[in-house]
């Protein structure tokens, strides 16, 4: 492609996801990373130093000086409405980092504000580009279990383990930090994602096992009004596990379903002849389900998904696989998780 | 054009993933392995059996446990004189970890910094530590790759390879210096030659064509399904059959997809590459000695 007709991409924020982003949307064909902006002194000296970028320390400057036209948004999540608001008056498109914002309402107006451009807007939940998810949603959606009863949606990993942190973004719920909005994010994603939106949150639980500010470890019950029920339980301080593991259960009346990102599951009252499934235990692995990425930095999904919005920009008719909309939906959740562990969860 | 003068190295290598509860298949299974593999005895055992099926080389990377292995094997040096090593480094959950709790920069400068006065790196910090040296990106690095390198110190080291994570990581961003910085550190310091490990095999040969950068050791997923083979298998049978070896050596590594294809099969799509090298990892004697009758090579 013509260096002219490239998309012309900002990142705003070149922290742990920043720089994951900048090397797999680097390799984009049609891409051209024009700036970064990054309040850290020593991440600008070494980009300038390496890289053809301009470098920027604050944001608004990026703005002035030069007009991407896209942005990838992964500062720490209480900026992000300040900046993804000024990319909706400067016509840019928005792929942000999760959790969206802190709060639901802050997250439904950037929501309207972009619903009434033709902006692409999409929200880091990486699950959804996940080969097992996939498959998980599409078997579900064809009725593969039966009729949905019951799920259990699980998230753990061994990221917070000592008890001496306290400084950082990610100890205080004021900078979009705990494991609500970095983890249980995820989790609470991946139902809206296979199951929908609960109608109604409670039994919501925190526990601080080794920060002072933010919950280490949470739980909570999810109610539909059609009759479906679930909960959801994410530990970030949990040191059985090597790397961060996303796991979920789904019961129908016709069988069960065991995912996590590399392996699938199934089990069935009887055989489904259309899928090629016997009665009993199926086992579906990645290897059977995945399908290749161009370039591959952190797990196929983490490529598709910032492929997926490159591909949106291009190709107006693609529908966006997460978009704000259900970036505002995980939110909603997580305020009435906080409101439900606020007014009953206390003595 | 840099050094390419590489020793030839083993057409089998032992690795490590089935001792530390990795299995990119299955977590429950990994699971199962790290239970069996708690007790770093029946590692050793695992190891004995390799080496009784004749391999002599030990890919292991420098994770948490691997320390205590590497002593094991310091303190036995008599019985295993004619092992030959292959480090991986850096071991990337921990680095992954104190990234996500820390920031990239604070995280460098407590693996760094912790333990100042055994790299003799006092100076260093009364100049102002990670300030001075963030803004020497090679300098960061060699010492990086020093502080993980120290437990293999006084084994026989024959490649040094950079994990797939962060080869990957520095690729998409494309800058020559660092892996030319890398390759140039580990010959002169270490005297083995570079590796590294990918999940883009023909596009890392492409770039290091381009960059004029031989004599390394690449080490990528090479199966008959294509699993982990970025951007398709198309490209990576392209890649191994035009490769000058002399250039760079190439490792397969998940030659089963991480058990997805029976040991024949996968090597008989291997033994047909023009591949120089297979690193595989096994627990149990039976697939061990099968293995290595089935790689020709």
């Amino acid at each position: 492609m013509e260096d002219s007709k490239k998309i012309k991409l900002a990142i705003i924020g070149a922290g742990r996801m920043g720089i994951t982003h900048y090397s797999i949307i680097n390799s984009h064909p049609n891409v051209e990373i024009e700036s970064v902006a990054d309040p850290s002194t020593l991440v600008l000296t070494l980009m300038k130093k390496y890289l053809p970028v301009k470098t920027f320390k604050d944001y608004n400057e990026l703005f002035e000086k030069s007009l991407p036209d896209a942005v990838l948004v992964c500062t720490p999540p209480n900026l992000h409405y300040q900046i993804i608001e000024k990319c909706a008056r400067l016509g840019i498109h928005v792929f942000t980092e999760k959790p969206f914002t802190r709060k639901f309402e802050a997250a439904s107006e950037l929501n309207s504000l972009f619903s009434k451009t033709n902006l692409v807007n999409q929200v880091g939940y990486v699950n959804r580009f996940n080969d097992v998810f996939c498959k998980t949603k599409e078997l579900v959606e064809n009725g593969l279990i039966g009729k949905v009863i019951r799920f259990k949606s699980e998230m753990f990993s061994c990221t917070i383990t000592k008890s001496d942190e306290g400084s950082g973004w990610r100890a205080s719920r004021e900078s979009g930090g705990g494991a609500v909005f970095e983890m249980a994010s995820h989790a609470i994603d991946l139902v809206n994602f296979l199951i929908g939106k609960p109608d109604k949150v409670t039994g919501s639980l925190l526990n601080y096992i080794y920060s002072k500010n933010v919950e280490d470890a949470m739980s909570s019950a999810f109610l539909y009004k059609n009759g479906i029920s679930g909960t959801i339980y994410v530990n970030w301080s949990d040191p059985s596990y090597r790397k961060p593991t996303n796991k979920i259960e789904i019961f129908g009346d016709g069988g069960r379903i065991l995912a996590d990102q590399h392996s699938l599951k199934i089990f069935l009252n009887i055989a489904n002849e259309a899928h090629n499934l016997r009665q009993g235990w199926n086992t579906f692995y990645i290897t059977d389900i995945f399908k290749p990425v161009p370039f591959y930095v952190r797990g196929n999904e983490f490529t598709s998904q910032l492929y997926h919005f490159i591909d949106c920009i291009q190709n107006k008719g693609v529908t966006n696989k997460c978009s704000f909309q259900d970036g505002a939906n995980t939110l909603e959740v997580i305020d009435q998780i906080f409101n439900d562990y606020e007014q009953n969860a206390k003595f | 054009m840099q050094n390419s003068n590489m020793e030839t190295i083993d057409k089998i290598i032992f690795g490590d993933n089935q001792f530390f509860g990795i299995n990119h298949m299955s977590q429950e299974k990994a699971q199962q392995l790290a239970e069996k593999f708690f007790d770093i005895k029946n590692i050793y055992r695992v190891y004995d059996t390799a080496f009784e099926a004749g391999i002599k080389a030990i890919m292991l990377n420098s994770n948490d446990r691997a320390k205590e292995i590497c002593n094991h094997f310091k303190g036995n040096k008599s019985k295993y004189q004619d092992i030959s090593w292959y480090p991986s480094i850096p071991y990337p959950h921990k680095y992954a970890n104190l990234v996500a709790e820390k920031g990239i920069f604070p995280a460098i400068n407590e693996v760094l910094f912790k333990d100042s006065s055994a790299f003799g790196i006092m100076g260093m910090m009364a100049k102002g530590g990670m300030a001075v040296l963030g803004k020497d990106a090679i300098k960061m690095m060699q010492m990086l790759i020093d502080v993980e390198m120290k437990m293999f110190k006084g084994l026989n080291v024959k490649v040094v390879f950079l994990q797939n994570i962060i080869t990957d990581l520095i690729l998409g961003y494309g800058v020559k210096e660092v892996f030319q910085e890398y390759c140039n550190h580990i010959r002169k310091k270490y005297k083995a030659a570079p590796g590294l490990i990918t999940q883009n095999m023909p596009y890392l040969v492409e770039k290091l064509k381009e960059w004029n950068i031989t004599g390394v050791v690449v080490c990528a997923s090479f199966n008959k399904i294509g699993y982990l083979m970025s951007p398709n298998m198309e490209s990576y049978i392209e890649t191994v059959k035009n490769n000058n070896p002399e250039d760079y050596q190439l490792m397969a590594m998940s030659t089963l997809a991480s058990g997805a294809i029976p040991a024949p099969e996968a090597y008989e799509f291997i033994n047909r590459q023009n591949i120089q090298s297979v690193v595989f990892g096994a627990s149990s004697k039976g697939h061990i000695e099968e293995t290595v009758k089935l790689i020709k090579i």
